[in-house]
């Protein structure tokens, strides 16, 4: 996949971009207004992620290029310091097609980016594949092998965060953010993450799915030996 | 204490200043006249009198009878001659038929070897009618004066005190968060121009100074959330890349915990400007209820113990949706962050009140504390210190009374929508 990352603070877009890179996609990076505007009108990108506080413009003029270009289906992400539900409504509004608020997880944005890629691709039905592990995010069933396995919501969700970030390690503050949103600040002890995390372990495994490891102790890993 | 005086109007207290001064110098009047026509019209009299009495001498000298006319007239002889005497005196009046005051001037004359007594009265009576007479008509001139002066006095300051009143007005309605600056109408009278300037320049000083504090917040804010998110794609790159320690790998997500907080700092901080700035100007009707049911649904997930739901009926309020969210979320959170103990969250939801209450050991030390930002009376719970503050302010803003009572071992926070 092609992807733009249209960030002006240089780390922050080397760190997304080579997060995403060993995901396998394309990434270009444009660290201002106008070479934005430039790479957007030269080529066609299957996503851009764009901060909407550019150094020499805003991201929201950037997102009315990309929709007014013709012939081009482009997604995009927002990524803003701003985090006040005027603007994320407008984004939306404009046509983006989600909004992260920094600071965000890298593991954060890459699912958001595969469920992008999913809806774009497959109109939002597409089946994930993990060696046997088959998952419908249209249906949200899950298949080992040809067995169906049935999961709780929660364990739905944490599967596919696991599958979209695999080889990676995943900290429980990760997923917790990730399942339970600003709500997450409210769990103390991370100890029923460890139960989600057991139980859809447990269901796996049964089927002979072992790719959930602890990594250094309070981590997880979903990887193939 | 000090006690609060009673205010009155501008207009009132000019009013009531003629009105006091008036009647004062009225009654002043009305008796300095009394005592001046009064005094005329005994001069008068005597002056009668005494020419009265000056006739008879001479029809005495005249040799003619004397003349008698009681009880105005009275002529009689005396064995010595005493100085005039000049008295008030009470006499039967046999025309009248009862008694009447009469004015007596008595004299004693030596005419032709006889001492006379010469007694001529007059009646007080007609005089005092007089007197009285004329005290009613100037009181009558005199309050038909005051009447129509008090008028023309009230509609005169209302006049000249009108460009006051339209300024108090336009300073009654500033606002600081109104996008255009204040106008006042101009005015012809020096002292009214020039309060009109002052107010001019006082709020457009307090309007630039509100704007740039509002804009430091935001930048602050802004500027942060980069910065945050670079530390934290950091972290995040080196927990993939290299191999850790165990203990690496703790510090590094303690380290991505602290961001966390520190990032929810930032967005209450946010939160709270936004709502001092009352930038949340969308009310519609909620309902709390409902709110509050969704809410549950999400603790429910992170919380073990069971949240009892007491609704008696659906309450709806109007405000802000979002807000109401936060209210809810905030309250709710808050039981859940500092619940102690085995027994239930109850929430309960009546007429027009919503309370909340989480099990505790002891009530809260510092209770006028409670709603400030960054109180924190338990150092050992993970909090930002704002949940409660912005839950206050948002109260504050729609005039909902938020309360903290300590009652049985439970904390109870109740909002009572008015």
């Amino acid at each position: 996949m092609k992807i733009l990352i249209a960030e002006d603070e240089f780390s922050l877009q080397q760190s997304i971009a080579i997060y995403l890179e060993k995901e396998g996609n394309v990434c270009e990076v444009a660290s201002d207004f106008n070479e934005a505007s430039y790479k957007i009108s030269l080529y066609d990108y299957d996503i851009v992620i764009l901060d909407l506080n550019l150094l020499t413009g805003s991201g929201i003029d950037i997102l009315k290029q990309l929709k007014k270009k013709q012939g081009a289906n482009t997604a995009v992400i927002i990524i803003s310091a701003n985090n006040s539900l005027d603007d994320k409504l407008e984004g939306l509004d404009l046509g983006a097609d989600d909004y992260l608020t920094k600071p965000f997880h890298l593991a954060e944005l890459n699912s958001r980016v595969k469920a992008i890629l999913r809806r774009q691709m497959f109109g939002g039905g597409a089946i994930v594949v993990f060696n046997e592990i088959k998952i419908d995010t249209d249906g949200h069933v899950v298949t080992v092998g040809e067995k169906e396995i049935v999961l709780t919501k929660k364990e739905y969700d944490l599967l596919l965060f696991f599958v979209t970030n695999k080889n990676r390690v995943l900290s429980k503050e990760i997923i917790a953010e990730h399942l339970w949103g600003d709500n997450s600040d409210l769990i103390d002890n991370f100890d029923f993450i460890y139960v989600h995390v057991n139980n859809l372990r447990k269901k796996l495994t049964k089927e002979g799915a072992k790719y959930i490891k602890t990594a250094y102790g309070s981590g997880y890993k979903f990887i193939e030996d | 204490m000090k006690k609060r005086s009673k205010k009155i109007g501008l207009i009132q207290k000019t009013s009531s200043i003629f009105i006091i001064v008036s009647l004062l110098l009225m009654s002043l009047s009305s008796i300095a006249l009394y005592f001046y026509v009064r005094n005329i019209l005994e001069a008068e009299i005597e002056e009668e009198l005494y020419s009265t009495t000056a006739r008879i001498e001479s029809i005495l000298e005249a040799g003619k009878n004397p003349y008698s006319l009681p009880p105005v007239v009275e002529v009689g002889t005396s064995k010595e001659l005493l100085p005039d005497i000049l008295k008030d005196t009470l006499i039967y009046d046999p025309s009248q038929d009862e008694i009447e005051l009469f004015r007596e001037l008595s004299s004693f004359k030596r005419i032709n070897n006889i001492n006379y007594k010469i007694s001529v009265r007059d009646l007080v009576v007609e005089s005092e009618n007089i007197l009285i007479a004329i005290i009613i008509s100037y009181l009558l001139i005199i309050i038909v004066v005051f009447v129509v002066l008090y008028y023309f006095n009230k509609v005169g300051n209302s006049y000249l005190w009108k460009p006051f009143f339209n300024t108090l007005e336009q300073i009654k309605q500033f606002s600081l968060t109104a996008k255009e600056p204040i106008v006042l109408s101009s005015s012809n009278i020096r002292e009214f121009s020039e309060l009109n300037t002052q107010v001019k320049i006082l709020t457009d000083k307090v309007r630039a100074d509100y704007n740039n504090l509002k804009q430091f917040t935001e930048d602050v804010s802004h500027e942060l959330q980069t910065p945050l998110a670079i530390m934290q794609v950091k972290i995040e790159s080196v927990i993939n890349d290299a191999p850790l320690s165990n203990q690496q790998y703790d510090q590094l997500t303690s380290i991505q915990k602290d961001i966390k907080r520190v990032t929810q700092m930032n967005k209450g901080l946010t939160l709270l400007t936004k709502i001092e700035n009352n930038q949340f100007i969308n009310p519609k009707q909620v309902s709390l209820t409902s709110i509050v049911e969704e809410n549950i649904a999400n603790f429910k997930e992170i919380f073990q113990q069971d949240i009892q739901f007491v609704n008696e009926n659906e309450l709806l309020v109007t405000m802000d949706y979002h807000l109401a969210e936060i209210l809810c979320n905030n309250l709710i959170s808050n039981a859940i962050k500092h619940h102690i103990g085995s027994g239930d969250i109850v929430i309960e939801i009546s007429n027009k009140s919503l309370s909340v209450s989480n099990k505790g050991e002891k009530p809260i030390l510092h209770v006028d504390q409670i709603f400030n930002r960054f109180y924190k009376e338990n150092e050992s719970v993970k909090s930002t210190g704002l949940g409660l503050a912005i839950a206050k302010k948002i109260c504050d803003m729609y005039n909902f009374k938020l309360t903290y009572s300590f009652d049985k071992g439970s904390h109870i926070f109740l909002v009572q929508f008015s």
